[in-house]
């Protein structure tokens, strides 16, 4: 394992770095408030509050949305490290929430401990299936996976409308919604009354299996030197490099459908038209601000779940508007790539 | 300078003296909205509403926007634990969220709009939008010629149905033979989807357009105002704006009127819980003519209306809303 390149891209990541740029953000956050007339230090104080500042802000407002976009920054990450760019995460997330609703609606009277994993991998598989496309156009015709798994997504939003107003439509028939799935198909919350569930401890232990992998394993190893230089990779002869990349983009679509069950079993408990806020591209921010490692994205997901979380306390606590929020969002997204871009 | 001084304090004072009068536990009032209160529509009313109750009854007020279910619970949870006396949620979408996050915080009053059901201190906010429709559509009957009136949904929800229903049941109390086209466009935004789907209904005979559809129903004006001889009537607010000689008129729901009514109830220590049910005789929900256009309607004609008005309120028509036969 001497090939420097690809071990020192496995190091643990400069989490100084991380940090750093997370405070720029902030930084510049405080500047534009200021600049456009709200109570910048009222606003910023909010921000903590509602992410950091209590154990309920910690463990439910930001928790909840870091397990989603966890298991999306591993998918992105894992497809990346090998050299494969998913960008259809938020198809493969919607179809993961069909696949889960739809067996979280059949397994009544089922068993938690045999619904919750059945729920759960239908959410792998409908995710796997959605990336199925993609993969066999790239074998078989040299399509690239950007543009394919890009356009599912928009395929992915039609068949989530579909859905919620035809076959998985509540039983009144009325509203664009699913009936609820069965109380036994729910992920248990971790520290009740506290919202964080069973879905981020899972999310955790598949970013310490892929650490493994990639540092470890052999696996890993084909995997990283694929994505370091397919060409290379090529020219030895002994690298499959069209497998690895079809192996792990649909590992890749597994895991965001994976992040879609856990949304719909831990979070939402039915279907419904708008179940992501983005993210699947959010996630996209949250594996290159992690440096494509898994501890780092673990780190990263909880800042942006803690963004979010923050975001909502900004409205109500600060009085600041949700476009303002959204800008400030952005800023400290934009910031933290360019921080964290020279070394990635 | 001095003056500038002066004035300062005297803001200052006055600021100060409102702090002072202003106790700790006044009322505090949430909305959580589905998007942007910038829609200058279903959202931008809410705020409007939500404003005006600080104005009118001096209370706290704050507004989250959430658009994921996640989101959404999450806003209406957060309200609750800081003791939010009431938490608007703006749409159907809010029903079941309100009823998982109500059952832990018993001091909070929820109010759906749209809501389905009452579930302890979950209310929901119904209005009875068919009630001003079905007086659209006995104009629409009585002024079309060519027979056939047409009708723009953005979503085939429960509210947005019946008040469709009221709109054919007016039209066909007017005139037995009238033909009543529909189109769903799925969106409540897509506004050149909205102009395409109306010329469609006009090349059908349609002369008589009525919508709900928020934004997206901008294009079926534009389509109207390009196309001569044909009336549209507005939904949820006065549109006669929106085309001043091709409106006839518009079944406007009060939104900050209704939450003020509720409000009030809470702020009495009145309120019980129950379907916050609205209609013409709260004047929460109005039939408005456009007086730009009154001149050119015939009286007998607005006096049928007019007459059929007050028989709603008085009780003595009641409009179904159930499907036509």
């Amino acid at each position: 394992m001497n090939t420097t390149v690809v071990s020192r891209r496995a190091a643990v990541p400069d989490l100084v770095l991380t940090l750093g740029a997370f405070l720029l953000g902030l930084a510049l956050l405080l500047a534009f408030l200021s600049v456009a007339g709200f109570d910048a230090a009222a606003g910023l104080a909010a921000l903590w509050r509602g992410a950091f500042g209590s154990r309920y802000a910690l463990l439910s407002a930001t928790l909840v949305p870091a397990a989603p976009l966890l298991l999306l920054g591993l998918a992105f990450a894992l497809a990346a490290r090998a050299g494969a760019l998913n960008i259809g995460m938020e198809g493969q997330f919607a179809m993961g929430a069909i696949g889960a609703t739809w067996v979280g609606l059949a397994v009544g009277g089922w068993s938690p401990l045999l619904a919750i994993p059945a729920v759960l991998a239908a959410g792998l598989v409908a995710g796997a299936a959605w990336i199925v496309v993609p993969v066999v156009l790239r074998w078989r015709f040299g399509v690239t996976e950007v543009i394919s798994t890009l356009l599912l997504n928009f395929v992915a939003e039609a068949a989530v409308s579909w859905a919620v107003t035809g076959p998985l439509q509540e039983a009144s028939r009325s509203y664009p919604q699913s009936d609820p799935i069965a109380m036994s198909a729910r992920l248990p919350r971790l520290l009740p009354p506290d919202r964080v569930h069973l879905g981020f401890v899972v999310a955790l232990a598949i970013a310490a299996v892929l650490w493994v992998i990639l540092a470890r394993h052999r696996l890993g190893f084909v995997w990283r030197a694929v994505g370091a230089s397919p060409r290379a990779a090529t020219v030895t002869g002994r690298l499959p490099v069209e497998r690895v990349a079809a192996t792990v983009l649909l590992l890749s679509g597994a895991l965001a459908g994976l992040g879609g069950a856990i949304e719909v079993s831990g979070v939402s408990a039915a279907l419904y038209q708008n179940l992501s806020p983005g993210y699947g591209f959010t996630a996209i921010a949250v594996a290159l601000l992690g440096r494509l490692h898994p501890a780092g994205i673990v780190v990263a997901a909880i800042l942006f779940g803690a963004l979010q979380a923050g975001a909502g306390a900004m409205q109500r606590d600060a009085g600041i508007p949700a476009v303002a929020v959204h800008v400030v969002q952005a800023v400290v997204i934009l910031v933290m790539l360019l921080a964290t871009r020279r070394r990635g | 300078m001095r003056r500038a001084i002066v004035t300062c304090l005297l803001l200052l004072g006055a600021a100060c003296g409102g702090e002072s009068a202003t106790p700790g536990d006044t009322l505090r009032v949430g909305l959580v909205t589905p998007g942007s209160v910038a829609d200058a529509a279903w959202n931008a009313g809410a705020f409007a509403g939500l404003e005006q109750l600080r104005d009118s009854l001096l209370v706290d007020i704050s507004h989250v926007e959430a658009r994921t279910p996640a989101e959404q619970e999450e806003a209406l949870r957060s309200y609750a634990a800081q003791g939010y006396a009431i938490v608007f949620g703006h749409g159907f979408e809010f029903q079941q969220p309100a009823e998982r996050v109500a059952a832990e915080f018993p001091n909070t009053v929820f109010a759906i709009t749209s809501g389905q059901r009452v579930a302890g201190q979950v209310v929901p906010i119904v209005f009875r939008i068919h009630e001003a429709t079905y007086l659209l559509g006995r104009m629409a009957g009585a002024l079309t010629r060519t027979n056939t009136i047409g009708f723009l949904g953005g979503m085939e929800l429960p509210p947005i149905v019946l008040g469709l229903r009221g709109w054919e049941e007016g039209a066909r109390a007017e005139n037995p033979a009238v033909d009543s086209r529909v189109t769903w466009l799925n969106s409540f935004d897509d506004a050149a989807a909205g102009k395409e789907a109306t010329l469609a209904m006009l090349r059908l005979g349609v002369d008589q357009v009525h919508h709900n559809a928020d934004a997206a129903a901008l294009g079926a004006f534009s389509a109207v105002r390009e196309t001569p001889g044909v009336l549209i009537y507005g939904a949820n607010a006065n549109q006669a704006s929106l085309a001043p000689d091709r409106v006839a008129a518009s079944a406007v729901i009060d939104l900050p009127r209704a939450m003020l009514l509720l409000t009030r109830e809470v702020l009495a220590g009145e309120f019980v819980p129950k379907v916050e049910s609205f209609g013409l005789e709260s004047d929460v929900v109005r039939f408005e003519l456009n007086d730009r256009m009154r001149d050119t309607l015939s009286t007998a004609l607005v006096q049928r209306v007019m007459l059929a008005r007050d028989s709603i309120i008085k009780g003595l028509l009641v409009v179904a809303g159930t499907p036509a036969p």
